[in-house]
């Protein structure tokens, strides 16, 4: 097999259980709900994140990609019995994949009542720009 | 009244995660697989943005519900408690850029209650988007330690 990667480094696939660099916290997450707008300045991102206050949110933007992750505040106290469960205790993860095409460093977050809106600006570089014919 | 099973946004999620890099050549079909299968059984409890997750819970004096509605304001939730059913209505309204209501959606979820509640102690708190709702169990409900002397 190990002959066939080499030949075929392409069709090399990798263990399932990927993921030893990520904290032990994100081993399991659940994808939010989300929405995406678009206008002609900017992406408009909101993502619902149910029980997740401001301390457990976290956004991060690296080349290309924009990962949201949302920890939940709430946990269930001692004494507390679940007799129906329809949500998780998991964390939120979102990662939006992007061509660079977003001003990282104009990035803005407004969380409130568990609804994150990420405004993601466009690269003033790549707005589309009127060429004048002579 | 109508029964709702709700399922969570993406079970695939759940997995251990394959790296956004280490992406299985698989995961174009199994998340086309899950697109089918999401959309032909939205009426069996598939996702569904307009049903909301619900949690029971029980403690030795009170029953608690929780139930996640992010992004209603509070004075568009209405608990009501009517012959053993608490009814869970929501309304959640999106402002555009205009100023003018853009969408409005509504959610309703009925869950049974046992009788042994105190119906007119319910109290209700909003918070991060979750809605807990604190039912008290009646005094007689509640569990008792007798203790009995041996002779």
């Amino acid at each position: 097999m190990s002959l066939f990667n080499t030949l075929i480094p392409s069709q090399a696939s990798q263990p399932a259980t990927t993921g030893q660099d990520r904290p032990a916290d994100l081993a399991y997450t659940v994808k939010p709900v989300f929405e995406i707008k678009e206008t002609p300045d900017a992406f408009g991102a909101t993502v619902y994140l149910p029980g997740v206050a401001k301390e457990g949110l976290e956004i991060t933007a690296e080349e290309g990609q924009v990962r949201i992750v949302g920890r939940r505040a709430w946990k269930q106290p001692e004494g507390w019995t679940a007799l129906h469960r329809e949500s998780a205790d998991a964390p939120f993860e979102l990662v939006l994949t992007h061509e660079n095409a977003i001003d990282v460093d104009k990035i803005a977050a407004e969380l409130r009542d568990g609804v994150l809106r990420v405004s993601l600006p466009k690269h003033e570089a790549l707005k589309p720009r009127k060429i004048a014919v002579s | 009244m109508r029964l709702v099973r709700y399922s969570y946004p993406s079970f695939r999620s759940l997995t251990p995660m394959l790296g956004s890099f280490q992406r299985s050549p698989w995961s174009g079909l199994e998340s086309e697989i899950d697109r089918l299968f999401s959309t032909a059984l939205t009426d069996f409890g598939g996702a569904n943005p307009n049903r909301f997750p619900v949690d029971l819970y029980e403690d030795a004096n009170n029953t608690y519900v929780r139930a996640e509605l992010p992004g209603v304001s509070r004075e568009d939730i209405n608990v009501e408690m009517t012959d053993g059913y608490l009814t869970l209505t929501a309304a959640r309204k999106t402002v555009g850029a205009d100023g003018k209501p853009q969408e409005a959606f509504s959610f309703s979820r009925a869950v049974s209650i046992a009788d042994e509640v105190q119906t007119d102690k319910v109290t209700a708190t909003y918070e991060n988007g979750v809605l807990t709702v604190t039912l008290p169990k009646r005094e007689e409900a509640k569990p008792k330690k007798i203790s009995v002397a041996v002779k």
